[in-house]
C-alpha cells in the first residue's frame, strides 16, 4: 500500500494476470459462445428490411419497399399479428401477475417447515413438473380436462355438476393455461429464493424472536426484505420478456376453438414465417419483439434504481 | 497444482454444457454463411435493381444430349431423391427396402445413375423441405403436395425451370411424356412466362371421399343402408339411442358419426350435397383456393346441419381438441364409431392394420365398414368432387440440383409401365398373387417387401393409384388391391365414389400473388371456422360462422378471391364457364 502508485500498478497487472489467467481462460469460452450464437446471427436482422431469398447471400438481397419498412407496415396491418401481439401481452402479464409471486410464496412456506425430510420430499416433488415437456403436459391436460371424457369433468358430472370447458372455451382456456404454467414452474422457481433465504443472517431471526415477533412478523420484516434484491432482479428479467415467452407452451395448448386468445407471437412467427415461408415478415416481427423487450427491460431497471434497489446494472 | 486441475476440470465441464446448449442456440433464420463481403453495398444494390427473373437452368451450360449413349451416362452420376417417411408401425425402412433397391439397380443399369434416397417425415414435409432447401441439402428430386410451396421457392430463385429441359431432352424421356402427357407436364406452366416449376404426378384413380357405415350395426338394428340425408340422420339417431344394444358396457363411448378437426374433408360428401348443382366454373374457381369449400355460399347450411347433429349428441364430442387423428383411429378400430367420411378406401388400407381387419379382430367377424351414398343435392344427385388427373404430388428440382438430366431420367424411369407395375405389386407370391382371371391380388407382405404407403405411392411419385402398368389389368384388379379385404366391399366403395362425380378443371391463369405464403394461415383459419361453428351452441351458430368467415377473409381469403376474379376476367372475360 505504501509503494509508489505507478510502479505498483504495472507490477500488479502482470502479477494479477499470472495469478488468475485460468479464470480468464475459462471466461473466454462463454464469450465465444455468446459471440457465435448470439451476436453473429444479428447480422441476419437485416432480413427484416430486405426481400428475402432462400438462395441468395443476404448481402445481395434487394431492399424491401418503403425504404425497407415494407414488412413492418405489413405486419401491423395484419389482423393476426395484432391478435398475436395482444394475446402475448395478456398471457405474459397474467403469467407475471399470478406466476411470479407463486414461487416466492412457496419458498416462504417451505422455509417455515422444520421437518427437514418432509421439506426435501416436497421440494423434489414440486421440481418434477419442470422436467416435463409441454407436449406431455398437454396430453395430461387432455386426459384430465376434456369435457365428458376428462377425469376431472367426469368427477364433476358424477357429483352432479356440469362439466367445465377448461380447454375449449377461450376464458377457461386462459385460466387453464396460466394454471398449468404455475404448476410447472413454481417448484423450480422457488430454488433461487430458497438460496437467497438461506443467505439471511440467522441472528436477525433470533433478535426478532427476542423482541417477541411471531412467524408472520419475521417473514414480513426479515425474510421478505432479505430476498428483495433477488425478487427485483427476477422481476426485471421477467419484464424484459414481456413480449417474448416460450413457443412450446402456447403451441402445445392451442386448439382451433381458442386460437383467438391462444395465438401468440412465437406461434404466429412459426406458422407464417417458417411454415408460410415469409421470412422477412416474421424477422420484422421478431425484431419488433426484441426491441420492445429491451425497452421494458431498461424501464424496469431504471424504475428499480429509482426506488432504491440495485437493478441489474 | 490443485487449482490448475480444478480450472481445467471446470473448463471442460463448461465445454460439455455448451455443446448441450448449442442445440437450442438460435443460429439465425438464414441459411447461408455470411457471404464474402468483397462487394460494396452499392454494388449489391445495383445488382438488386438489375435483378430480373433469371432462368437458373438456362445459365448452366445445358448438358448435351450426346452425353447419353443408349440412355446411359459415360460416367456414373449421383442423385438424391426425396422419399416420405410415414413412420408406420412395423413398416420397412423407407430409404432401403425391396423397392428402393429395385429402383437403384434399374437406374444404374439403364442410365448409369446412382440413386440415394433421402427420407422426409410425411406429416411435416413442407417444414422439412424448407430446412433442407435453406441448408442447401435438399434432395435433387423433391416432391410435395403443396404447389404454393414450390411457387414460393421459385419466386426466391430456388427452383429450376423445367420447361427448357423437358423440351431439350424430350427424346430421352419417352416414358415420362407418355405417362404424364402434355396435360400433366404443362399443368402448372405459367401462361405468360412459360416457366414450368414442377411436373404434376398423375392420379390414376379419381375416387375421392366416401361415407362409411358399420354394416353389422345396421343389421343388428334391422336398418337399411340410408339413401337420403334424412335417412342418414335417422340412422345416427338410431345408433345413439341403441348404444346399449350395440356396445353393451361401452355404450358411453358410442360415436354415431365421427369427424376430425379437418371438417372440410371429413364431411365433404355432406358439404358437396349442399353445393349449387349448377355451379359455374368461375364460381368454383374463385372460391377454390383450397378444396374444403369454406367460402362457397351454401357451405354454411351444411355446417348448420353438422352443428345440429353435434348438439344432438350424434357426433364425436370435442373432436377439435385432439392434436391429431390417432385417438380417432383407435376409436374406429375399437369399434365405437358408427359412421364416418374419408378417403374412398380408408377402411381397407394398411393390410393387417386396416380398420376392417381391426374390427374383425376386436369386435367379431361380422364387424366391418361398408360404403354408402346417402347425401343428395337439390337436383337429386349424389354429387361428389373427384380428383383431377393432376393435383397429386408435384416433383421439382431445387436450384442445388447439379444433375437435372439424371434427375429427369429418374422421373422417366419410374414412369415406365413395368416399373410402376413392379413398384405397386412387387414379386408374385411375396406381395401379390395372380388369380385365375388374371387379376392381381395384393397380399400382406413382410419385412423389406412391406409397402409403407397405400399402393406404394411413395415410391411411384409420378403415379397415384393402382395402375399395374396396364389399364385393363388395373380395372380387373382394383377390387383385389387390398390385402385381406373382401373384393366386393372395395368394388362397391369405388363405384359409390365415382357416382355423379364432378371433375375439377384446370384453370391456369398464372400465379396468384395473394396466395403466396398464406396457405398455412388460411388452412388454420378454415379449420377454425368449421370447428367453432360445428361445436358452438345452435343459437350462436350464425354469429360464430359469420365472424369466423370474416376472419378468414380478412386474413387473406378475400384478397385471393379478388385476384382470382380479376385473373378470370383477364383470361376468360365475361364467360362463366371455361372454354
Amino acid at each position: 500500500m505504501s509503494k509508489p502508485m505507478p510502479a505498483k500498478k504495472k507490477v500488479k497487472f502482470g502479477v494479477y494476470m499470472k495469478r488468475y489467467w485460468q479464470l480468464y481462460a475459462m471466461l473466454a469460452l462463454p464469450l465465444i459462445y455468446l459471440f457465435v450464437f448470439k451476436y453473429l446471427p444479428m447480422v441476419y436482422v437485416q432480413i427484416a428490411f430486405k426481400k428475402y431469398s432462400i438462395v441468395k447471400s443476404i448481402w445481395q438481397l434487394p431492399l424491401a419497399k418503403n425504404h425497407g419498412f415494407e414488412y413492418f407496415i405489413k405486419a401491423f396491418g395484419n389482423n393476426d399479428f395484432r391478435y398475436a401481439l395482444r394475446n402475448t401481452l395478456t398471457l405474459n402479464l397474467l403469467d407475471l401477475l399470478f406466476g411470479f409471486p407463486a414461487p416466492i410464496i412457496f419458498a416462504l412456506i417451505l422455509n417455515e417447515l422444520c421437518f427437514q425430510r418432509y421439506k426435501k420430499v416436497v421440494q423434489t416433488i414440486t421440481y418434477m413438473p419442470h422436467f416435463l415437456s409441454w407436449v406431455i403436459i398437454y396430453s395430461l391436460a387432455l386426459q384430465l380436462l376434456t369435457p365428458e371424457t376428462g377425469f376431472i369433468n367426469m368427477l364433476i358430472e358424477n357429483l352432479g355438476g356440469t362439466s367445465i370447458p377448461f380447454l375449449n372455451d377461450p376464458a377457461h382456456w386462459i385460466g387453464s393455461y396460466i394454471a398449468f404454467g404455475i404448476w410447472q414452474n413454481f417448484g423450480w422457481g422457488s430454488i433461487i429464493y430458497l438460496a437467497a433465504i438461506s443467505g439471511i443472517n440467522p441472528e436477525l431471526y433470533e433478535a426478532a424472536a427476542v423482541d417477541g415477533a411471531g412467524r408472520f412478523r419475521k417473514m414480513w420484516h426479515i425474510t421478505l426484505p432479505g430476498i428483495r434484491p433477488t425478487i427485483v432482479v427476477l422481476l426485471i428479467m421477467n419484464l424484459g420478456n414481456i413480449l417474448g415467452g416460450g413457443f412450446d407452451r402456447p403451441f402445445a395448448f392451442q386448439n382451433n376453438l381458442v386460437m383467438k386468445v391462444a395465438d401468440v407471437i412465437a406461434t404466429y412467427v412459426y406458422r407464417v414465417g417458417i411454415k408460410g415461408l415469409q421470412f422477412s415478415l416474421t424477422t420484422a416481427v421478431g425484431l419488433f419483439q426484441s426491441v420492445v423487450g429491451v425497452v421494458f427491460l431498461l424501464m424496469a431497471n431504471w424504475l428499480s434504481r429509482k426506488l432504491g434497489d440495485r437493478g441489474i446494472w | 497444482m490443485k487449482k490448475k486441475i480444478l480450472s481445467l476440470l471446470l473448463a471442460s465441464a463448461m465445454v460439455v454444457s455448451m455443446a448441450a446448449c448449442g442445440e437450442s442456440g438460435n443460429s439465425g433464420t438464414a441459411p447461408e454463411q455470411p457471404a464474402e463481403q468483397t462487394e460494396t453495398k452499392e454494388e449489391a444494390k445495383e445488382e438488386a435493381k438489375e435483378e430480373t427473373k433469371e432462368e437458373p437452368a438456362a445459365e448452366e451450360p445445358a448438358a448435351e444430349p450426346s452425353e447419353l449413349t443408349d440412355g446411359k451416362f459415360a460416367e456414373t452420376r449421383k442423385i438424391t431423391v426425396e422419399v416420405y417417411d410415414r413412420g408406420n408401425d412395423g413398416g420397412s425402412d423407407p430409404e432401403n427396402n425391396m423397392y428402393t433397391e429395385y429402383i437403384k439397380k434399374g437406374m444404374l443399369e439403364q442410365h448409369n445413375v446412382e440413386v440415394t434416397f433421402k427420407k422426409v417425415p410425411r406429416w411435416t414435409e413442407v417444414d422439412d423441405i424448407n430446412n433442407l432447401l435453406a441448408g442447401g441439402e435438399a434432395p435433387d428430386v423433391c416432391v410435395t403436395y403443396s404447389y404454393p410451396t414450390i411457387l414460393t421457392y421459385a419466386d426466391m430463385g430456388g427452383v429450376i425451370d423445367l420447361a427448357p429441359l423437358l423440351d431439350q431432352y424430350k427424346s430421352e424421356l419417352p416414358n415420362l411424356w407418355a405417362w404424364l402427357g402434355d396435360e400433366n407436364i404443362y399443368w402448372d406452366k405459367d401462361p405468360k412466362t412459360g416457366t414450368v416449376w414442377a411436373v404434376e404426378g398423375r392420379r390414376f384413380e379419381q375416387q375421392r371421399i366416401v361415407t362409411f357405415v358399420r354394416q353389422d350395426w345396421l343389421d343388428k338394428l334391422g336398418l337399411q343402408a340410408p339413401t337420403t340425408t334424412q335417412e342418414f340422420e335417422d340412422m345416427l339417431v338410431a345408433f345413439r339411442d341403441n348404444a346399449d344394444t350395440l356396445l353393451g358396457k361401452d355404450a358411453k363411448k358410442m360415436v354415431p358419426f365421427s369427424i376430425s378437426k379437418d371438417v372440410g374433408w371429413r364431411a365433404a360428401n355432406i358439404i358437396t350435397s349442399f353445393m349449387d348443382p349448377s355451379i359455374s366454373d368461375k364460381d368454383y374457381y374463385i372460391n377454390g383456393f383450397d378444396d374444403r369449400m369454406v367460402t362457397e355460399p351454401q357451405t354454411k347450411e351444411a355446417v348448420r346441419l353438422l352443428n345440429k347433429w353435434y348438439n344432438d349428441g350424434l357426433m364425436r364430442k370435442n373432436f377439435s381438441l385432439a392434436p391429431d387423428d390417432t385417438e380417432e383411429d383407435d376409436m374406429i378400430k375399437a369399434g365405437y364409431v358408427g359412421a364416418f367420411q374419408h378417403n374412398w378406401d380408408m377402411p381397407f388400407r394398411n393390410g393387417e392394420d386396416s380398420y376392417n381387419a381391426n374390427l374383425a379382430r376386436n369386435v367379431g367377424p361380422d364387424a366391418k365398414f361398408v360404403a354408402i351414398d346417402p347425401f343428395t343435392n337439390s337436383a337429386g344427385k349424389h354429387a361428389k368432387w373427384l380428383y383431377s388427373t393432376a393435383g397429386d404430388r408435384k416433383s421439382f428440382f431445387p436450384i442445388t440440383n447439379q444433375e437435372p438430366l439424371a434427375s429427369l431420367l429418374y422421373l422417366d424411369f419410374i414412369s415406365q409401365p413395368d416399373v410402376i407395375k413392379y413398384l405397386q405389386i412387387g414379386d408374385e407370391g411375396v406381395t401379390h398373387e395372380v388369380l385365375d382371371s388374371g387379376a392381381i391380388q395384393i397380399k400382406a407382405a413382410e419385412g423389406d417387401a412391406i409397402q409403407n404407403s397405400g399402393k406404394n405411392i411413395d415410391m411411384t411419385i409420378t403415379c397415384n393409384g393402382a395402375y399395374y402398368g396396364d389399364k385393363d389389368l388395373a380395372a380387373l384388379s382394383l377390387s383385389y388391391g387390398y390385402a385381406g379385404i373382401d373384393p366386393e366391399l372395395v368394388d362397391n366403395a369405388s363405384k359409390i365414389a365415382m357416382t355423379d362425380g364432378l371433375t375439377p378443371k384446370n384453370v391456369n391463369v398464372g400465379t396468384i400473388e395473394a396466395e403466396a405464403g398464406v396457405g398455412d394461415t388460411l388452412s388454420a383459419k378454415r379449420d377454425q371456422a368449421y370447428d367453432l361453428s360445428v361445436e358452438c351452441a345452435a343459437a350462436d351458430f350464425d354469429k360464430v360462422w359469420d365472424d369466423a368467415i370474416a376472419d378468414y377473409l380478412s386474413s387473406g381469403g378475400q384478397a385471393i378471391i379478388d385476384e382470382r376474379t380479376e385473373k378470370w376476367a383477364e383470361y376468360f372475360g365475361d364467360s362463366d364457364m371455361l372454354p
